[in-house]
């Protein structure tokens, strides 16, 4: 171990670095001023699109191809997110965008927004959005791209949904099934926040659901930043503050802030069910869940599965989604474990080198 | 491996130094949170917040429902319960016409269908041909832009 001599106060340094940083303190205030007033406006989700189907509140998009016919991919690509905040971080930003990736890649791809539910849909479960919705949604998409088989891609809750819908259609015409983050085992109940705080005999779930109906995305949000409360109320806002300098920072949180802000209510029935009968009852993997009558069983899941899952998911715990891997009766499965968190894994440039091409070299296997 | 015994401190810039501070500071403070509020204390205690919340306001709720009820029964209104069951009819109905356009559109293609195989046969007429044709045209445009267009 070697010890170096403290540096020496050298005033022409300290000089420039006071000064570089009024600058920057200059510069940051114009960006400021244009904060405090809204002048400074970014829009998500900007890859061309157009609306192919509605149903409710629900739309089903489809995104322009942007490669000539022959190179596209026979088989299409269905996005399905979670019933929590909307489905535009699958397009974020143009140049962060896994949506325009994909497209520029060859696939059909479409997209399920499930919509704001209103009052009168606080009744649907995930029995209605895995096998009402999600169906007529798929049947809707066949019918567009005049082809059977296709793609599934589901993230968070989104890829629960998915994992019923495929246990429960095994022969609608999925081919493949990409799960990113997917919260499907809830054994451990030691893992994470969301299993303790859900597990708690205090937490009405039942009292919650009646006084609202839908439970507000306020909630829901307020829950998600609990997790990690000092990232999510004070370091998030300073990596603003330390960057008001840098545009191109600025603007991409200012992207992730939309979305993050932009929550949408948990349809009640479906909140009451995914509390009670799947984080405290763990009844999907335990066999137990009944839906249209019969049981979901994930060994009739036949289509082939590439499980992603992010090693610092603070919000899925990765055990959540391995012990999945040996339920699913297909025969082609892959377990993919990336770097990064649960949002992060398929945003921001640490997505666009590793995640997205990994993604979609599995897929283009199985897409001829 | 070297150390300085200033390590974080540099003289000549001051306000790295206190970004160092600060951001050590935070790192802490966030750790110390995140594994507070994965305790059973601490669910206990969000979950006891949140039960009394719901406790305290379930009387003024209902009642504060009980006279919008009454109020807009008495101007003649629709109340709350009943916007929401017309809306839920709604879907059902919406989710209905949807099937039907599907089988409606799957009965024209097999009509269409079967009147291009009885032309081919000369089983019917050109005339009879031609209006199953149109039949067929009936099917709902599809809305995918021209590959040339993209």
């Amino acid at each position: 171990m070697t010890t170096q001599s403290p540096p020496t106060l050298d005033v022409e340094q300290l000089t420039h670095n006071l000064y570089a940083e009024m600058e920057r303190l200059g510069k940051s205030t114009d960006t400021l001023t244009k904060l405090a007033t809204n002048r400074l406006n970014v829009q998500i989700g900007l890859t061309p699109k157009e609306v192919i189907w509605t149903l409710n509140k629900m739309k089903l998009y489809h995104f322009y191809p942007q490669t000539p016919p022959e190179q596209r991919k026979p088989v299409p690509l269905l996005l399905v997110f979670a019933l929590i905040n909307r489905p535009d971080i699958f397009d974020l930003r143009p140049g962060n965008s896994f949506v325009e990736y994909m497209v520029r890649q060859g696939y059909e791809v479409y997209m399920l927004d499930w919509g704001r539910p209103g009052p009168e849909d606080a009744g649907y479960d995930f029995e209605d959005f895995s096998l009402k919705f999600l169906p007529r949604a798929v049947r809707a998409m066949q019918r567009h791209s005049g082809t059977r088989e296709f793609s599934m891609c589901g993230w968070c809750i989104g890829a629960t949904i998915t994992v019923i819908y495929a246990a429960m259609r095994p022969d609608d015409g999925l081919r493949n099934l990409v799960l990113l983050t997917a919260p499907l085992d809830f054994g451990n109940k030691e893992a994470g926040p969301f299993n303790k705080w859900l597990n708690t005999p205090y937490y009405n779930v039942d009292e919650l659901v009646r006084q609202f109906g839908n439970v507000p995305g306020e909630i829901i949000d307020y829950g998600n930043k609990m997790l990690k409360p000092v990232e999510n109320w004070v370091l998030n806002y300073l990596k603003l503050w330390d960057n008001l300098d840098n545009p191109a920072v600025v603007e991409s949180w200012l992207a992730m802030n939309n979305w993050v802000t932009d929550g949408v209510n948990f349809p009640g029935a479906a909140f009451r069910q995914w509390i009670v009968e799947f984080f405290r009852e763990n009844r999907l993997m335990e066999g137990t869940l009944q839906m249209e009558g019969r049981t979901v069983d994930l060994r009739n899941v036949k289509a082939s599965v590439l499980n992603v899952i992010a090693d610092r998911d603070h919000i899925v715990p990765t055990c959540q989604s391995v012990t999945a891997m040996d339920k699913f009766g297909s025969r082609d499965k892959l377990l993919l474990e990336m770097k990064g968190g649960h949002i992060g894994l398929m945003v921001g440039s640490g997505a666009s080198k590793r995640t997205w091409p990994q993604i979609e070299a599995w897929l283009a296997k199985r897409s001829q | 491996m070297s150390q300085s015994p200033t390590d974080g401190f540099n003289p000549n810039d001051p306000i790295g130094t206190w970004r160092t501070i600060r951001d050590a500071n935070l790192d802490a403070w966030a750790k110390g949170m995140a594994a507070l509020v994965n305790t059973e204390v601490f669910a206990n205690a969000i979950g006891l917040q949140l039960d009394t919340l719901l406790a305290a306001s379930a009387p003024i709720r209902q009642a504060v429902n009980q006279y919008m009820e009454t109020y807009l029964s008495q101007i003649n209104m629709p109340s709350r319960a009943e916007v929401i069951n017309l809306a839920s009819r709604l879907t059902n109905i919406e989710m209905r016409l949807d099937d039907m356009q599907v089988q409606l559109d799957e009965l024209l293609q097999a009509v269409h269908g079967l009147a291009v195989v009885a032309s081919a046969n000369g089983a019917v007429s050109p005339e009879e041909a031609a209006a199953g044709e149109a039949e067929g045209a009936a099917k709902p445009r599809r809305t995918r832009k021209p590959a040339t267009e993209s």
